[in-house]
């Protein structure tokens, strides 16, 4: 039953892969109309990067500021509580108003997304969202 | 369907491939003629003519503009990461061109003894497919802005993704709280139960509202388009970028457009649902006629959802980046964790058909509690400067300003 159920779900995803083939195609054919039709002339001014007419100093691939290295993993540990959510919120969403079961699933998620707000409300206080 | 042809080649699997090329060509198309609308609306607010040279009203303009694009020079600067700066467009563009699988453009079809559905792959994911393939959109974005190895693009990259990732957020908490609401991710089931009932809009107005700005700052639109910038970043991170790439972002950036307010249509104005209210409405199942009646309610929808990002363009100002942050996390993630908390409690009541009710209590209690509320410092207030002619550094305003006096340069 499992395996035909399997098999089910595998065909509704044929048209998505045609899909994704056919968005490669239309981008690399794009790519590739622009390299063959478009004139091309070079030169060391010419070939430089654009910064407003000034000769560009360094690299541009410096250290950047920390802040958004702390923005990335705050969002990681919001991103993950999420993606845990929403089998919980199909299934709560089916299970019988008032019943026990439903307290249950109540309950739990409510502790998983209490720790969520203390990691929250630690950031906050640290100063992870000012950027002024 | 014949006895010849393999297994797995169905009605429904030709239907797919229908809606896949016609889809397709709306967006590349119409992404062509928003470019003229964008212009044309932009001219009217302003009170200027716009484009009228090419072809009659400027109709033709968008063909000149492919053709001019078409024919330039393909540019990479010699600095540049040549791999990444020509894969980062595709990377940008391709999920804004699957994203759009699971929306069901019009209801079902009966041929024959078969029913199909109009739409490219009705999945058992369902929304969840949308939000995964959308947020890929940032690889581009980041991707291109370092390749380039030019400051204002590596700037406009690196501001796109950390902006992407921070609205990530309260869009995924809205999209939770309407699953709450549904009690399914299948859009069609969505449709289905807004077609019955009520729109989703009048059920959870603050996800709604909260779900629209996190569209608007996906897709790098004013007032949330701090990663191109004109006036900080010359272009941000496709500043480098010339002919056909270019035009790839901004396939992408239009894509995302239309493929977020098809999203909104289905997930908050019931689709092809033409009565907000109650039930009586148009059905799920109908012949051509129906199907085609059906599609054209939606692209009305998702035309009308794009002529108000457009005119929002030129109603607000742009954010400034801390502005941008704030709003992000803490001002939308904690009103969506409250909202998603009021839904959990009214599902689990069983109070779902007074959903309305209860958003309109949490609207009031955000708007008495928000004053009670620790408040950050002003950032918009006015600092005394020397020389300044609004507030210039006196000896009064200096006794009087409880903000410490800054230098320019801090």
């Amino acid at each position: 039953m499992s395996m035909l159920m399997l098999a089910v779900d595998l065909d509704a995803y044929i048209p998505i892969g045609l899909l994704v083939v056919m968005a490669i195609v239309f981008a690399a054919a794009n790519l590739l109309m622009s390299h063959v039709m478009g004139p091309r002339r070079e030169g060391p001014i010419k070939g430089s990067t654009y910064e407003s007419g000034m000769d560009p100093i360094g690299s541009a691939r410096k250290r950047f500021n920390v802040r958004f290295y702390i923005l990335a993993m705050t969002f990681l540990v919001f991103d993950v509580e999420i993606i845990f959510l929403y089998p919980w919120a199909v299934t709560f969403a089916k299970l019988a108003p008032q019943s026990d079961e439903a307290a249950l699933f109540l309950g739990r998620i409510m502790f998983f997304i209490a720790t969520s707000i203390i990691a929250y409300v630690y950031a906050w206080r640290k100063g992870v969202f000012r950027w002024d | 369907m014949p006895d010849w042809l393999p297994e797995f080649i169905t009605l429904q699997l030709i239907v797919s491939v229908g809606v896949i090329l016609v889809i397709i060509h709306l967006i590349a198309v119409g992404a062509l003629y928003l470019v003229l609308l964008e212009r044309k609306l932009s001219a009217w607010m302003q009170d200027r003519c716009g484009p009228n040279r090419v072809g009659p009203l400027g109709l033709l303009q968008p063909i000149a503009d492919a053709i001019k694009l078409i024919v330039k020079e393909d540019f990479i600067p010699t600095r540049a990461d040549r791999v990444l700066f020509i894969l980062a467009p595709a990377f940008a563009l391709i999920p804004a061109l699957i994203s759009f699988a699971i929306i069901p453009w019009a209801g079902t079809l009966q041929i024959g003894s078969e029913t199909v559905e109009i739409t490219v792959a009705n999945v058992n994911i369902g929304v969840v497919y949308l939000v995964a393939i959308t947020s890929l959109g940032v690889y581009g974005l980041a991707l291109a802005g370092w390749s380039s190895n030019n400051k204002y693009s590596f700037f406009g990259g690196l501001r796109a993704s950390a902006q992407m990732v921070s609205y990530e957020i309260p869009m995924g908490l809205a999209i939770l709280t309407l699953i709450l609401t549904a009690g399914t991710v299948r859009p069609d089931e969505m449709i289905e139960q807004q077609l019955q009932g009520q729109w989703f809009l009048i059920h959870q107005p603050i996800a709604a509202l909260l779900f629209y700005i996190c569209m608007l700052a996906e897709t790098n639109r004013l007032p949330f388009d701090l990663a191109e910038a004109e006036t900080e970043l010359v272009g941000g991170f496709h500043t480098e970028y010339s002919s056909m790439k270019w035009v790839l972002f901004f396939l992408a950036e239009y894509g995302h457009m239309i493929v977020g307010s098809a999203f909104f249509t289905v997930l908050f104005l019931g689709g092809w649902s033409i009565n907000p209210l109650w039930g009586l409405d148009l059905p799920m199942a109908g012949g051509i006629g129906m199907i085609l009646l059906q599609f054209g309610i939606v692209m009305t929808k998702v035309f009308a959802m794009i002529c108000l990002t457009m005119a929002l363009r030129w109603t607000l100002p742009r954010f400034r980046y801390d502005q941008l942050m704030r709003l992000a996390w803490e001002g939308m993630i904690p009103t969506a964790l409250l909202v998603l908390l009021v839904t959990s409690f009214v599902v689990f009541m069983g109070w779902l058909p007074m959903m309305w009710l209860a958003s309109l209590i949490t609207v009031f209690v955000i708007w008495l509690v928000r004053p009670l509320l620790p408040q950050q410092a002003n950032p918009n207030r006015r600092l005394p400067l020397l020389g300044s002619r609004f507030s210039p550094k006196t000896h009064e305003a200096l006794l009087s300003s409880p903000v410490e006096p800054r230098g320019v340069d801090d």
